[in-house]
């Protein structure tokens, strides 16, 4: 499977810049209060990127031999992904006060954006690897 | 005469004739199946190994999980080779080296095409001559072939111990080390894998074709498809286009008669008293979807196996729970769990068909829900120690792990399950009672349930026919009966009578119309069915017969598939019949999905290696799990949901049904199960099939084939479908755990509004 690893990284890499572009959107649908931030196409296509994300990441780490809960930077990312999950679901369904949602959308921002750095550095501290690693 | 009792002499008739066939055909297997020898000598006379060797190989294969780590004569599991197709190949490989290094002093691969050609020509005369005695039991091989038989032995000693010259293989293979216990096992192992190879090539006394009808495909000893499986092959799609263009005609007559039933204003089925025993099925269903999500887990441990070898995500896995143990406990859970929906929805119709509630019926439900989960835990408790070596071969039959694929639980707990149907046919059958007693409309329908419940009861007991050194023919027949038979045979009768029955009941069909549609139903199903069981039976040590019976009888049962789309539209046409059919809306998609999966499942996919000569070359590629998934998940599984959701709407009437929950989950799941076949079965199986054509069957499950990064890419695209497909299972439980947690409770009553449409 080595021989397809720069593909299967670059379907993962795209996959989460579309599924990160897909959230941001439904979010500014969400701020600027259309109806069309759950529309199904819209949860539909979310459920296909991340679905192929999933994949894409199970191959890498099977690749590389690197494991969530054995490698730091691989479990914070583990980890992020279920808050910045839970973030989402409250910004565009769950959040009880539009405060609430409008709060959570930008915190799962600011997750999805540290997730991105901890891959990028292959570090758990992300961004802030030279200050503390 | 009336024409349900015209049909019930038809269908007494046909099962009649068709099981003295089958019965009759199995002491000819018997009578044919391929010798087991006493001893197998070197011309010298020097005794290699003897009888006992090989049973008691096969005794070791049995523990290990039998046919769930491999195949013998192509049944069993997809990723580590065909024992006897892997075995054959080395050997005749094994020989034409010695050839050419003893006669021409160099490998076979640098000698000209013809030496090469007439090396060949020497190993198929060595292989093909029957030279077993029966009068004295001997099988007498050459010096050369017993030194190539005794290389090839010691190459699966090293492969089930833990050599690290096997290392790369056990983990392409999905083999955990030290598979066997004790170098002594591995070797019996070895002998009993030669003797499975030696049927396979061996011509039967006088004639020119193997004991297993020439398979595997090996053109290098000559193994290609026996005329009879050319011949059978083209006579059976012949015998389907004719049975489907019978079929038509029959629909087109009977179609016309049937005059329109006006709809009851409301839901009869409303009205119907919940029983305490009804009630007590209800845990049933909990554990339906228990075992459902445990064997999706095991499901995807188990096709992990193929990619990370002996790991799941760097984390020996095999040590713990070897592949062979997670696909015995995923394949036996496909059929405890759709069995259990079945047992329920039977004890739950019983007396709500009757209106009668017999004594100490609750009591009998609780006491079968208890042994069916006592079964479950020691049938999988007792694997766990046979595939781990750790219970000895000793109790492995009656306690551990028979090795056949679907029916693997050992014997004790075999009859146990026995003793549990025939308590749930007891159960059923006094609820029934007072209804069948009734000569009323609802008299034959329900008459079919009923012989339907005896047939699944008493059927199951095919499963104790064999013993531990029955013949491996002998036991594929029997185990046939009970997987292709018990499962795909009755279980058919019983969903095609239970669905028919509730139609009835709901007011949307004519209980004499139903009747005799599952009259008929039945009949054109049976035709094919009971010696269509054949079909499963091509290549395990039987004769040209059984190619014949199995390829013309099976190719019929594609008959009434090739039009369930009339019955389906029928299905569709009932839940818009009337407003008050939107409360079924979701057993009805169900069963439209069995519908669906019944023509593309089991009749596309299921004829796609139907024919002798398809299965010949196709028989245990990922073709076959193909139709396994798509037929036994996409009807059976689809039915049992669709069962669950139908008596779940009686035992809670009042409960409001989350529909986006219901929609999510069924899309879900057909669409999982739509990727699983497309992105990885089909072109896999293809890709194998292939290569099989190209270089010989053994290649198709070679590690070679098998390690390419190409096929661990398509193995790797079963994660999107596998993904929504466990989102969907987990999405159904959630909805039923929100009947009793939680739940919402209806406000509006269904009113009698008139019905939406007639479809």
């Amino acid at each position: 499977m080595i021989e397809f690893y720069p593909q299967i990284k670059f379907v993962h890499v795209a996959a989460v810049i579309l599924s990160g572009s897909l959230f941001a959107l439904r979010g500014l649908l969400m701020l600027a209060r259309s109806r069309f931030s759950n529309h199904p196409a819209l949860r539909y296509l979310s459920y296909a990127i991340d679905t192929t994300l999933l994949t894409a990441a199970l191959m890498l780490v099977t690749i590389v031999h690197q494991y969530p809960f054995v490698q730091g930077w691989l479990t914070v990312k583990v980890l992020l992904l279920v808050a910045y999950i839970v973030l989402g679901t409250l910004a565009l369904k769950r959040g009880r006060t539009r405060a609430a949602q409008v709060t959570c959308y930008f915190a799962a921002l600011l997750v999805f954006a540290f997730i991105a750095s901890v891959a990028l550095a292959h570090n758990p501290w992300g961004v802030f690897a030279a200050r503390f690693s | 005469m009336s024409t349900s009792r015209r049909l019930w002499i038809a269908l007494a008739l046909l099962l009649g004739s068709t099981f003295s066939v089958l019965l009759w055909m199995g002491s000819e297997i018997h009578r044919t199946e391929p010798p087991m020898p006493e001893r197998v000598v070197s011309a010298d006379g020097q005794t290699l190994f003897t009888r006992e060797d090989i049973e008691q190989g096969r005794i070791v294969w049995q523990s290990i999980g039998g046919q769930q780590l491999g195949t013998v004569w192509g049944h069993g599991a997809l990723v580590a080779p065909d024992w006897s197709a892997d075995w054959l190949h080395r050997e005749a490989t094994g020989l034409l080296d010695l050839w050419a290094q003893n006669d021409h002093g160099g490998a076979f691969d640098k000698l000209d095409a013809g030496t090469q050609e007439s090396l060949k020509a020497r190993l198929r005369e060595e292989l093909r001559k029957n030279t077993y005695t029966p009068a004295t039991g001997t099988l007498e091989v050459s010096a050369d072939r017993a030194l190539a038989i005794s290389n090839v032995a010691a190459h699966y000693v090293s492969l089930f111990g833990n050599d690290l010259a096997t290392q790369q293989l056990r983990e392409t293979y999905a083999m955990r080390n030290n598979s066997v216990d004790t170098l002594e096992h591995r070797d019996q192992l070895a002998k009993f894998f030669f003797w499975t190879a030696w049927a396979t090539v061996t011509n039967r006394p006088d004639a020119s074709v193997s004991y297993t009808n020439n398979w595997p495909y090996e053109p290098l000893v000559g193994n290609t498809p026996a005329p009879s499986t050319f011949l059978w092959s083209v006579f059976s799609v012949l015998f389907m286009t004719a049975g489907i263009g019978l079929l038509a005609w029959h629909y087109a007559v009977w179609q016309r008669q049937e005059p329109h039933l006006t709809p009851p204003a409301t839901d009869p089925l409303r009205g119907i008293t919940i029983t305490p025993s009804m009630r007590a099925t209800a845990k049933y269903f909990w554990v339906v979807l228990a075992l459902l999500l445990t064997q999706i887990l095991l499901g995807a441990i188990t096709a992990h196996y193929q990619v990370e070898g002996q790991k799941f995500y760097g984390f020996d896995i095999s040590q713990i729970f070897p592949y062979s143990l997670t696909r015995t406990w995923h394949t036996e859970l496909a059929v405890l769990w759709i069995a259990t929906a079945w047992l329920a929805t039977g004890l739950y119709i019983g007396p709500a068909v009757s209106g009668h509630e017999p004594k100490f019926q609750r009591l009998g439900v609780n006491v079968l829900w208890v042994c069916l989960l006592i079964i479950v835990i020691g049938a999988f408790t007792g694997q766990w120690f046979a595939v781990m070596q750790k219970l000895g071969l000793k109790y492995n039959f009656w306690f551990g792990h028979q090795g056949w694929e679907y029916v693997d639980l050992g014997r004790f707990w075999q009859m146990f399950l026995f003793v549990g149907l025939l308590l749930w046919l007891v159960l059923v059958g006094r609820a029934l009672w007072p209804a069948l007693r009734r000569k009323d409309d609802l008299a034959s329908i329900i008459g079919l349930l009923f012989l339907s419940t005896v047939a699944i009861a008493l059927f199951y007991g095919a499963g104790l026919m064999w013993g531990e050194r029955t013949s491996l023919s002998m036991v594929e027949y029997w185990r046939w009966w009970v997987v292709h038979l018990w499962v795909e045979g009755f279980f058919e009768v019983f969903a095609v009578a239970v669905i028919s029955f509730l139609f009835v009941k709901l007011g949307l069909v004519r209980a004499r119309t139903a009747t005799v549609n599952v009259l008929f139903a039945t009949f054109v199903f049976m035709a094919g069915g009971v010696l269509g069981t054949f079909h499963h039976l091509y290549f395990t040590g039987t004769t040209t017969a059984v190619i014949a019976l199995g390829a013309s009888f099976s190719a019929l049962e594609v008959v009434p598939l090739a039009l369930i789309g009339m019955e389906a539209y029928e299905t569709w046409a009932h839940s818009r019949a009337t407003k008050w059919m939107e409360r079924y809306r979701w057993p009805i998609m169900f069963f439209l999905a069995v519908s669906f999966w019944n023509l593309v499942g089991a009749g596309l996919f299921g004829f796609l290696i139907n024919t002798p000569l398809a299965l010949y070359y196709m028989q245990g590629l990922n073709l076959t799990p193909l139709h396994g998934h798509t037929a036994l998940f996409g009807v059976y599984g689809m039915l049992g949901l669709g069962l669950m959701l139908f008596c779940l709407r009686g035992l809670k009437p009042d409960v409001q049904w989350n529909e986006g929950h219901l929609r999510g989950a069924f899309w879900a799941l057909n669409i999982g199960l739509s990727l699983m076949a497309l992105l990885t079965l089909l072109p896999l199986g293809i890709l194998q099939l292939n290569a099989v054509l190209e270089h010989g069957y053994w290649y198709g499950r070679s590690a070679e084939f098998m390690s390419q990064p190409l096929i661990h890419l398509l193995i790797w695209m079963r994660v999107p479908g596998d993904t929504i497909f466990a989102a969907g299972a987990l999405l159904i439980c959630w909805f039923v755990a929100r009947m009793w947690i939680a739940p919402r409770r209806v406000v509006a009553e269904y009113s009698s509004e008139p019905a939406l449409s007639h479809g």
